[in-house]
């Protein structure tokens, strides 16, 4: 009964990585109806950088905002020379363009940082645990957890109450509406891309330390991710912020009692969700077919 | 479209030329002729989808494995012969979409494409973890059987014919199809999903058909594979040998009924010479992932297509097989 909490915990952390991930996902896939297979490599790339950053001397603290933000100068780069040409086309040349910029991405992550992954300590005043009362838990999970729900809330607040949030939504309603009342939405479309290779970068670098970091560490979290947007339901953030916890507890909790069925657990659970409500748990009837 | 009549002789014409091969000497191992005409089966599974059905399929992946697992789990567990395990690898395929499609069905567009990714994996998973069953991640290597009631040891030579049999069966398949009223109905489906709806057709049944002929065709594919291999793992059921063929489709023109085979051709052969001169060949695989999707958006044989149809005269009705495939922006 006792590795219950703990791993109830754990669950939660890992599902607000792809929770992240995930959100990052809806963003970009609700304004442009691309589907961004390189979500994945932008994390890894993230926690690659900041992994460099930090072995040449910078602070964690600083790598944590740096690395991020050099991986959405890389994103927008790639989002304004490569993913733009597409909008408007079938989503199938998307998935592809992305696809394949994740095989070369990875091949780099290879070639660049060697292909057994690289050890990467997160700073020493989060190396303890916590007692929480009941149990004893990693600092650096609870830091991960404090600094994904700060993400999260900003994220929120900046759709919610910003002007600029506004036009986003309203983007992603009718985006030759908004373009035609005079907002330019290239621009949106790029802002909105970094934002959610921001926080896959955030997700990257706090993931370096908890997950490990090699070539794959972003395409692990990207499948789970997937899930998370069908189950909580495409178009909803709310959604995906749910889904994204809700596998990751059922993850944890079954490899705790069945640990051969982990990875189908997700899987049979989306499956369930798409037969009572093929819409996702918070997606809204009519939204993207 | 090229006249149909012209197209059937010079279909036929190739395969002739196919069957003539291997007493040829083109400066390649019969048995990676027979791999590009098995992948390439797989990749016009993804065509009837995504060029014909206009639906986003990304995950076909699932049923090749599918075949190629069932084939190989029956060898290794019921001693199956040649033709049984074919049947066994095809039937299994065929039960993945059916299984799978009631779940495909209930979404569109890219949502469609997310849930193929996701189910697909399931199968990945379920090979990659039971391992008692599939072997795990090493996967399984049996021993082609014979075909029992002739007591005959099929060889490469053999393998191949069997092969050339599979692509015949595969062409003839999506020539009917492509030309009937169900696949004219698809074709509808591609252009204008709520147009045929309103015209009362059922169209999930229409796609739930399309699926199911998709997955045993991908089947067919894996099935063959697996068998010329002898060996199965994992990697056949991974995502990214589902963009694998969706690629080929593309590279080949999407919506022809050639295409996806020379794309085939074009990614075993390059991948083959590639990996053989440079450790670096996943990055110019990538490359050509960019380069076509920028640059070559139809294909090479749509392109030709688009070609000859800028030449031919007025009116300039846009060809339902070679158009670049072009839908209204989201929102």
């Amino acid at each position: 009964m006792e590795q219950i909490a703990p791993q109830l915990f754990n669950g939660l952390i890992l599902g607000a990585f792809y929770a992240i991930v995930a959100i990052g996902l809806s963003l970009i896939m609700n304004l442009t109806g691309t589907i961004n297979m390189a979500h994945g490599a932008f994390l890894t790339l993230a926690g690659y950088l900041a992994f460099t950053l930090v072995s040449h001397g910078t602070s964690f603290w600083v790598a944590l905002i740096l690395a991020p933000l050099m991986t959405v100068a890389v994103g927008i780069l790639v989002e304004r020379t490569m993913i733009r040409p597409l909008y408007g086309r079938l989503p199938i040349y998307g998935l592809l363009l992305t696809f394949g910029l994740s095989l070369i991405a990875e091949e780099v992550f290879h070639l660049t940082w060697g292909a057994n992954g690289v050890p990467f300590q997160p700073p020493a005043i989060l190396a303890g645990t916590v007692p929480l009362g009941f149990m004893q838990f990693p600092a650096y999970r609870l830091f991960i957890a404090f600094v994904l729900i700060i993400a999260i809330s900003a994220l929120v607040y900046f759709l919610r109450r910003t002007k600029f949030g506004l036009q986003l939504r309203a983007a992603v309603q009718d985006s030759e509406m908004i373009a035609a009342l005079g907002t330019n939405t290239q621009v949106l479309y790029m802002v909105n891309f970094g934002l959610g290779i921001f926080l896959a970068g955030v997700a990257g670098v706090l993931a370096a330390g908890m997950l490990g970091l090699n070539p794959t560490t972003g395409n692990a979290l990207l499948l789970p991710a997937f899930v998370a947007v069908i189950i909580g339901g495409m178009g909803s953030l709310l959604g995906s912020i749910v889904g994204g916890l809700l596998i990751g507890v059922v993850f944890s909790m079954v490899t705790l009692y069945f640990p051969a069925f982990n990875e189908v657990s997700i899987y049979i659970l989306m499956a369930l969700v798409l037969m009572i409500r093929p819409r996702g748990l918070f997606g809204e009837e009519g939204l993207f077919g | 479209m090229i006249a149909s009549n012209r197209g059937v002789v010079v279909s036929c014409l190739l395969l002739v030329v196919f069957a003539a091969l291997p007493f040829v000497n083109i400066g390649l191992e019969i048995s990676t002729i027979t791999e590009v005409f098995l992948i390439g089966i797989a990749a016009m599974s993804v065509n009837l989808l995504v060029g014909y059905t206009g639906i986003n399929a990304f995950g076909n992946a699932a049923f090749f494995g599918l075949g190629a697992y069932g084939a190989l789990l029956s060898i290794k567990y019921f001693h199956t012969d040649f033709v049984l395990s074919i049947v066994a690898g095809v039937a299994l395929a065929f039960l993945g979409g059916v299984v799978l499609g009631p779940f495909l069905l209930r979404r569109r567009g890219i949502y469609f494409s997310l849930l193929t990714i996701a189910l697909g994996q399931v199968f990945y998973f379920i090979a990659y973890r039971f391992t008692d069953v599939t072997g795990g991640e090493d996967g399984m290597t049996v021993i082609r059987p014979l075909v029992g009631f002739l007591n005959y040891k099929v060889d490469d030579h053999a393998f191949y014919y069997v092969s050339l049999a599979a692509l015949a069966l595969a062409l003839g398949t999506f020539w009917i199809v492509v030309r009937s009223p169900f696949g004219k109905t698809l074709q509808a489906i591609r252009q204008n999903e709520l147009r045929v709806r309103y015209l009362g057709l059922n169209t999930d049944r229409f796609i739930f058909v399309a699926l199911i002929v998709s997955a045993t065709l991908a089947g067919l594919g894996g099935t063959l594979f697996g068998l010329l291999l002898s060996n199965v793992s994992p990697l056949l059921l991974d995502w990214h040998q589902s963009g694998d063929f969706v690629l080929m489709t593309v590279i080949g023109g999407a919506g022809t009924i050639w295409g996806p085979m020379i794309g085939a051709l074009i990614f075993v052969i390059g991948k083959d010479v590639l990996s053989s001169v440079t450790p670096l060949w996943q990055i110019y695989i990538g490359a050509l992932f960019i380069a076509c999707v920028l640059g070559f958006p139809k294909g090479i044989l749509g392109s030709i297509f688009a070609a000859f149809e800028a030449r031919r005269v007025v009116p300039p009705a846009p060809s339902s097989a070679a158009q670049a495939v072009v839908v209204e922006p989201h929102g």
